[in-house]
């Protein structure tokens, strides 16, 4: 999705980029740095370690061996089997949020590399990386959808079941709001430009798609980089950690 | 003074820092708020579950270790806040259903048992009468008051107990001291069975499960390394638990605080009885004509599940039951690993006793709902809250426990002999003819002697 309107140039987006990374990056670090306060035993002393958080997760983590660790990679932390075994409706929501979000990311990720090779054309590629671009139109499509379905469920079960109503904080309005948002102007801004996989080009309007892409990044980089490592959506880093440490849990 | 108390950090050990960042791993699903045996008795008090409590966890520690504070320092923990957050902590009996049904996998026993230390460090905790444990442990090894020379004041005259050998039997302090038909009961069949068996006696201290499950740690040491080494010291190859609370104790708790090497192994009584009525050891000679149901004890369940397998924690103990003539089993609709906690552990009981009593009268009520007739258990806590309970609820359902069924359908004599603790027994016991088995009330001839009425 093209951005390069209000004075934005390739460089720029580039560097910007860099400076998310690192922000994400030291946000990361600083969780790791915060729970290493802990101890690394039971009835230890506080430690206050970045190193001996790791060290300590990975001795949890691979205890059973590694045998044990793989299958809780698999069936607990990709397959979300304990999500499944508790709702079957919930699973649904966490696996379509998890695996659209995750592809996207990469998409994401994947798309930035081929603007570089398509700006650079490194290895004289630029022709076949403009290609591969386009064809990353449908997946996107897709997980978007994907990632769409599973905030929808999010939001409908926050707002139609009591419960779930009653126990939920302005964090987790703001943060599944947050999550929606930026799936639906990611739709808006793919439908702008007029080649969507779905809608075709019904929503077609080329000059101010732009800047739509824009708001979308910015707001998905934002929830990405300044809001992630910095609020309770750390649980994204956090639950799988926590399972792999845990060997499953319980 | 209470500047003094709001300077005073947050951690101040305990936590390991795989159990900080299982904190922030709660996404809140809310799973937990529908199983919380707590949160179901005080609806009104969310504060109480899982879910909250870990939230409001991130937010004190924030105080100290945010973004925010790094940069403009840290704020001081708030005295109220602390209050609260101390209350809803210790609200908790660490039944452990929460973990079982956890999405994030987090072990939340062992994350409340390391966040209370860190309460009672601080001077917020414990709560109510648990703040006697320590000073009954360390006085008088056991939390009755009782005399350790007393131990095994229970024991026939005419039963066989042995010093020293190759299987224990753990007695705990609540058979020895305030449910003794449980000792007498074991004691009995284990002699009919002709398995050779020793006991501590005086040398049995205190499991000490109070002080790990409220965080008051200091003296938890002591009894853990000296029970393993009066046991190891006896030859110890294998030791028997008819105490759910002891049984996790001496199962998870006292290695962590053990360095040496631990020769023996642990089992529910249940376990052992199972083996024996699978090889045809064990004769019945009166039926039960009763509807039954059991209570899983957490500490026999889900906390013992992992080590032990689903098989012992659960299925061994139905399998006694079941293997009794007479007997009609139902489960309640609440079993296994998703059992309802009684509402005792976690010292609750002792600290929150309106608390206990709530959840005590929603066990009892599960089991009405099935028409149950008695419930069974393992566990002396459990059914001393679940006694406390059904009499605050009016219930005619009675509480035994598996292994004075046993002894009862078996035909052998549980009287107990007279002791200086026979004024404090009261339970709900099987009087027996030769063809048929009543239950019947014991009542506490002492009421309110005890100062701590719950020690796990």
């Amino acid at each position: 999705m093209a951005f390069y309107t209000l004075g934005l140039t390739f460089n720029l987006v580039i560097f910007l980029t860099v400076i998310v990374l690192a922000v994400w990056i030291y946000g990361i670090y600083f969780n790791f740095k915060k729970w290493g306060l802990g101890s690394t035993g039971y009835h230890d002393q506080l430690r206050n370690s970045f190193w001996l958080f790791l060290a300590t997760w990975i001795h949890e983590a691979f205890k059973d061996g590694l045998w044990v660790f793989l299958r809780t990679v698999v069936l607990d932390v990709l397959l979300l089997r304990r999500t499944l075994a508790r709702s079957p409706v919930r699973w649904v929501m966490h696996m379509s949020m998890f695996y659209g979000f995750l592809a996207l990311a990469a998409l994401s990720g994947l798309g930035l590399m081929l603007d570089i090779i398509e700006h650079f054309n490194l290895v004289g590629l630029a022709h076949e990386a403009e290609a591969v671009k386009e064809m990353l139109a449908l997946p996107f499509d897709i997980f978007g959808y994907l990632l769409l379905i599973g905030a929808t469920i999010a939001v409908s079960r926050r707002i139609f079941l009591k419960f779930v109503r009653d126990n939920s904080s302005a964090y987790d309005a703001f943060l599944i709001g947050a999550v929606f948002l930026i799936t639906v102007t990611g739709f808006y801004a793919e439908w702008m430009r007029g080649n969507s996989f779905l809608v075709g080009n019904a929503f077609e309007y080329p000059i101010y798609a732009p800047h739509f892409a824009l708001i979308h990044t910015v707001l998905a980089i934002g929830l990405f980089a300044l809001v992630l490592p910095w609020s309770k959506y750390i649980h994204v880093i956090a639950t799988p950690m926590t399972l792999l440490g845990n060997r499953g849990g319980e | 003074m209470a500047d003094q108390k709001s300077s005073k950090p947050l951690m101040s050990g305990y936590l390991m820092s795989t159990q900080l960042m299982e904190v922030d791993g709660c996404n809140r699903c809310q799973e937990c708020m529908k199983w919380c045996p707590t949160f179901a008795v005080r609806p009104d008090r969310p504060g109480i579950t899982p879910m909250y409590k870990n939230a409001r966890w991130r937010e004190l520690m924030a105080k100290s270790h945010s973004l925010r504070a790094k940069i403009f320092g840290p704020k001081p923990l708030n005295d109220d806040e602390m209050k609260q957050f101390t209350e809803d902590t210790y609200s908790c009996t660490t039944c452990g259903v929460c973990g079982t049904v956890c999405e994030a996998g987090i072990k939340t026993v062992e994350l409340w048992e390391a966040m209370r230390p860190n309460l009672v460090k601080r001077g917020d905790g414990p709560v109510g009468k648990q703040s006697f444990f320590p000073k009954l442990l360390g006085g008088d090894r056991n939390p009755y008051m009782a005399k350790q020379e007393e131990r095994l004041c229970w024991v026939p005259k005419d039963a066989k107990v042995d010093e020293s050998g190759e299987l224990f039997y753990f007695a705990g302090c609540t058979a020895a001291y305030r449910q003794q038909a449980l000792g007498v009961a074991t004691v009995r069949i284990l002699n009919n069975l002709n398995v050779d068996f020793a006991m501590l006696g005086k040398n049995e201290w205190c499991c000490a499960s109070a002080l790990v499950r409220t965080g008051q740690r200091e003296i938890m040491a002591e009894h853990a390394v000296h029970n393993i080494d009066a046991l190891k010291d006896g030859g110890a190859k294998n030791v028997l638990f008819a105490c759910a609370g002891c049984l996790r104790n001496a199962a998870i708790d006292w290695p962590m605080w053990y360095e040496g090497y631990i020769p023996y192994e642990t089992m529910p009584l249940s376990v052992f009885l199972r083996e024996k009525i699978r090889k045809g050891e064990v004769k019945y000679k009166i039926p039960l004509n009763y509807r039954f149901t059991y209570h899983d004890p957490c500490h026999n369940g889900r906390h013992l599940m992992h080590l032990k397998g689903k098989d012992w924690a659960f299925e061994a103990p139905r399998d006694c039951i079941q293997s009794i003539p007479g007997v009609k089993f139902q489960d309640m609709v609440r079993n296994r690993a998703l059992q309802r906690c009684c509402g005792a552990g976690g010292g609750v009981k002792a600290g929150v006793p309106d608390l206990a009593m709530d959840c005590a009268m929603a066990r009892v009520q599960d089991a009405t709902e099935i028409q149950a007739e008695v419930i069974a258990s393992t566990c002396p806590f459990c059914r001393l809250n679940l006694i406390d309970g059904r009499n605050t609820a009016k219930s005619p359902i009675k509480m035994v426990d598996i292994v004075e069924m046993m002894a009862a359908s078996m035909g052998l004599d549980t009287t107990i002999p007279e002791n200086p603790y026979t004024k404090f027994q009261s339970q709900d016991v099987l009087v027996c003819a030769p063809t048929e088995c009543k239950l019947d009330t014991v009542e506490r001839k002492a009421p309110g002697k005890d100062l701590v009425g719950e020690a796990h």
